[in-house]
């Protein structure tokens, strides 16, 4: 690796903007990558990385920039063209055949063949060579991909990748469905790959491996380059997690009621609560007119947690109990019923009707209440939102608009009408501020503290530590899948929390997936 | 309201449906299964036996050979086995090639239709404009691989879902083919085409037999078993076949590993309209009438024969030889029914059963295949 240093960088990347209607993805985004390197691509969900590997892997077209191969300025047209360059991507979800055998996958498209009619036994051979050297040669080339595990099929799309001759390898979250042994043999394959003088851009969240792996660390927020370059050793975790999330302005926290109704049972009980490959053992209460907030690195199973909890995601083990009473797991409808509402991450994929008009979306999920013999009664339906519209101050505060012409925060408020419309007793919010102006934030915040002294029980996720930490009356940390601390918020400050969250990675180590530690409880 | 929520689990999420793992790999981690389970040699072969796509077709053709042999012993005889092959070589070639696009991820309805068609051209030529045989035959294969290059372009530039396409295709078919007929011809049904020229050499060609005991076996079932063959082992052993599947399994992928998309679709929706042709063709030459009564050719059997194979209407799975017998199938219970002397509309009822049936193992089997790794 340092033989190369001080080299013309193998590729450079300058100033990439690429825009979809309507959203920015990139804005500028630097990076350059040297031959023979570990090149870590950092960022949150939303920061632009897939947009950045799918503009290098040729499948997307930038609208602005300058894109430098080995000296030369090239446009990656195709993925054809980036492919003979020698730029090859492997992607988080695996593009294989599953109907072909390991052999055809790996040189699908550049099958050793004469007239048409495939030479197996020479791209047999040259699969199992390739296989040999990922350090899997128990793979047959003859087996079909679709009978082969997540594992080893992700090291067929490497073989794939190795077979293009590649200079470069884009690794989208290659050790995501991979368990220790097989990130450490996939180690053994990347350092194989620079030792050979092959660049690699890889993509983790797991900060642990990066440290492991990587040479140099490029940080993206909000489709920009905010550093490149970083040594990944000598950089302090805590600077990498503050370009990642950093935030340029304060806001504005509402007061927290010195009441925080301490005498109330809880609300929200969460007991045990375990999901294979995500989360372990995670227990905790929210009482009525509390904020409960959950802080920690973007995988490290927040949101997994709230989807758990509200019956999205079927538990492993554990128990969640509303108001005294258990629910079945993976019963949304039954979290409904029992008064928890969700307001995900993913506002306009997974909550609104982007196309449906404001009062529609508010009472999708209490139509029952508007029904009269099978048909719904407009009146009362458009009544009851225009009540929530004001009451949380939509603006502008007309329920017949489409929901999509709305600015992000009052999409945000909308998704709250809904479940205030449902009387609902428990609010799990996922990110809410996720794409709200910054202007718009404190008044989201007020809003989620009233609900609060209403009685409802609040959980809060947020990738923005001093969020969680200045809206909930509570804090849980939550590292690798596990909960690594649980404080009041004022007896915590930014940079306990992110010494929590960096301590208890290094204990877990690389990917640990939770459930090691209740192997009793899986087969 | 369907909520979707979040990313998918980083894991292969162990869903409570999916059947428990082996003996072999209790207590692992779902991501090991690549390491190699101690799993008999013996249990090895059934479990990749049965995670063939065609095996729930054999099982399916086992029982209702059993079922119709008991209830109609002639179905076992010479004579009867050459009926259940003629019925399953007609309906096959359809299936065969409607099965390769369904593996690239499409379907194509109008194949009957264009069956129809291109017998009724073939009439008409013949009849009407007093060409050889031959000659027309040449004209009608070409004005079929024209609707299919029509379908697969429309397909291919559009993006229009090919349900829709060749359900189009068909409809214009139907109408213009019957319609056209009746203003040059004045009826549509044309009978008497044995005198054209090349008459001996075509029946020779599509309608020449062999007798073997009592049965009469007809070179139809020479084109279906051929073809069959051909493109089982072009699936299997050429570039055209892995872009067939990659097609139908990895749109995205085949696209970006440089696999001809376009023109792979195109051949494919080419070799349906020419195995209509072939299908009527057949039939043709075989009664030397042509009949465009649509409802002779059923749009949507040759989809059933293919599914029943083990093809995949989402494509990227299935095999030629599947299609073969889920034809077999479909000809022996077609058969079995006029034998054992039901009346034939209970044909229809049954091949409804066969299907979901069909469909239910195939879920089963591939459940298995995902379960059960290989290496």
């Amino acid at each position: 690796m340092s033989s190369t240093q001080g080299h013309a960088p193998l590729l450079e990347m300058h100033g990439i903007v690429k825009t979809f209607p309507g959203v920015r993805a990139l804005d500028g985004v630097d990076l350059d990558v040297r031959a023979g390197e570990v090149h870590c691509l950092l960022g949150q969900n939303g920061a632009g990385k897939s947009t950045l590997i799918k503009v290098l892997a040729g499948a997307h077209q930038p609208d602005g920039g300058r894109i430098t191969w080995r000296g030369e300025e090239v446009t990656l047209g195709s993925p054809q063209a980036a492919m003979s360059l020698g730029i090859a991507t492997i992607y988080q979800e695996l593009d294989l055949v599953s109907g072909l055998t390991v052999a055809d996958n790996i040189f699908l498209g550049r099958e050793p063949a004469r007239f048409g009619i495939t030479r197996a036994a020479v791209a047999n051979a040259a699969a199992s060579r390739l296989l040999t050297r990922l350090g899997h040669p128990e793979i047959r080339p003859t087996a079909e991909v679709g009978s082969l595990s997540a594992a080893a099929q992700q090291m067929v799309s490497m073989a794939r990748a190795l077979s293009q001759d590649a200079r470069l390898i884009v690794m989208d979250e290659p050790s995501a469905v991979l368990d220790n042994e097989e990130v450490e043999r996939l180690f053994a394959v990347v350092r194989d790959l620079t030792a050979s003088d092959v660049a690699v851009v890889y993509i983790s969240h797991r900060l642990e491996e990066i440290r492991q792996i990587g040479d140099r660390i490029t940080v993206l927020k909000d489709g920009a380059t905010v550093a490149t370059g970083l040594p990944t050793r000598e950089t302090p975790t805590r600077e990498v997690i503050t370009l990642m999330t950093g935030r340029a302005i304060e806001y504005v926290f509402p007061e927290r009621r010195a009441r925080a109704a301490s005498d109330q049972a809880p609300l929200l009980e969460v007991q045990g609560l375990s999901l294979r490959g995500s989360f372990s053992d995670v227990s905790f209460s929210v009482r009525p007119g509390e904020i409960v907030g959950l802080a920690g690195l973007v995988g490290a199973g927040r949101s997994e947690i709230l989807e758990t909890v509200f019956g999205a995601r079927r538990a492993t083990t554990g128990t969640v109990r509303v108001g005294g009473k258990r629910l079945r797991t993976g019963d949304v409808g039954g979290a409904v019923a029992a008064g928890v509402g969700l307001a995900p991450e993913e506002r306009k994929s997974q909550a609104l009707l982007l196309g449906d008009s404001v009062y529609r979306n508010i009472s999708i999920s209490s139509l029952a209440r508007f029904a009269r013999g099978g048909f719904l009664a407009r009146g009362s339906e458009r009544a009851a939102a225009s009540e929530q519209v004001r009451s949380l101050d939509v603006r502008p505060a007309d329920v017949d608009r489409e929901v999509r012409t709305l600015s992000g925060g009052n999409q945000q408020k909308v998704v709250l009408a809904r479940w205030l419309l449902r009387e609902c007793r428990v609010l799990l919010l996922d990110e809410p501020t996720r794409g709200v102006d910054v202007g718009a934030r404190s008044e989201i915040y007020a809003l989620v503290r009233d609900l609060a002294d209403r009685g409802v029980a609040v959980v809060v996720v947020s990738s923005e530590i001093p969020e969680v930490l200045g809206l909930a009356d509570r804090v849980l940390v939550v590292a690798d899948g596990a909960v690594v601390a649980e404080e009041r918020a004022d007896a915590l400050d930014e940079h306990r929390v992110l010494d929590l969250v960096m301590e208890g990675t290094a204990h877990q180590g690389v990917p640990v997936p939770a459930t090691t530690q209740h192997e009793g409880d899986v087969a | 309201m369907v909520w979707t929520l979040g990313a998918p689990v980083p894991e292969e999420a162990p869903l409570p449906s999916s059947p428990p793992p082996g003996p072999g790999t209790a207590g692992r981690l779902p991501g090991s299964r690549a390491a190699a389970a101690p799993r008999g040699p013996g249990r090895r072969l059934l479990d990749r036996t049965l995670a063939r796509p065609s095996t729930a077709a054999w099982i399916g053709l086992v029982a209702v050979t059993v079922f119709f042999g008991v209830q109609a012993p002639d179905l076992l005889t010479a004579a009867g086995a050459a009926g259940v092959l003629d019925t399953a070589a007609l309906l096959g070639i359809g299936a065969l090639a409607v099965g390769l696009l369904l593996i690239a991820g499409h379907i194509d309805l109008s194949i009957g239709m264009v069956a129809v068609s291109s017998a009724l051209a073939t009439g008409l030529l013949v009849g009407e404009a007093g060409w050889g045989i031959w000659p027309a035959l040449a004209a009608s294969l070409a004005g079929a691989l024209l609707v299919g290059l029509l379908n697969g372009w429309l397909v291919v530039r559009t993006g229009l879902p090919s349900f829709l396409v060749t359900l189009a295709a068909h409809l214009v078919l139907q109408g213009t083919a019957l319609a056209l007929t009746r203003a040059i011809a004045g009826r549509t049904v044309l009978q008497g085409l044995g005198d054209a020229p090349g008459w001996s050499s075509a029946r020779a060609a599509f309608d020449s037999s062999v007798q073997w005991g009592d049965g009469t076996f007809r070179i139809s079932i020479v084109w279906w078993l051929g073809l069959t063959a051909c493109a089982g082992w072009a699936l299997w052993r050429t570039r055209l076949g892995n872009a067939v599947f990659a097609i139908g399994g990895a749109r995205r992928a085949a696209r970006e590993l440089g696999v001809p998309v376009q023109r792979t679709t195109l051949t494919l929706f080419c070799g349906t309209a020419a195995a209509g042709w072939l299908v009527g063709t057949l039939g043709l030459v075989r009664i030397t009438t042509a009949d465009g009564d649509p409802s002779l050719m059923p749009a949507i059997e040759f989809l059933v024969a293919a599914v029943i194979g083990g093809c995949l209407l989402t494509g990227g799975y299935g095999s030629a030889v599947g299609t073969a017998v889920g034809a077999l199938l479909y000809g022996v219970a077609r058969f079995g029914v006029t034998l054992a002397g039901w009346d034939p509309l209970w044909f229809q009822a049954f091949l409804g059963v066969l299907l979901l049936v069909a469909l239910l193992a195939n879920g089963i089997v591939r459940t298995r295949l995902r379960a059960v790794p290989l290496s």
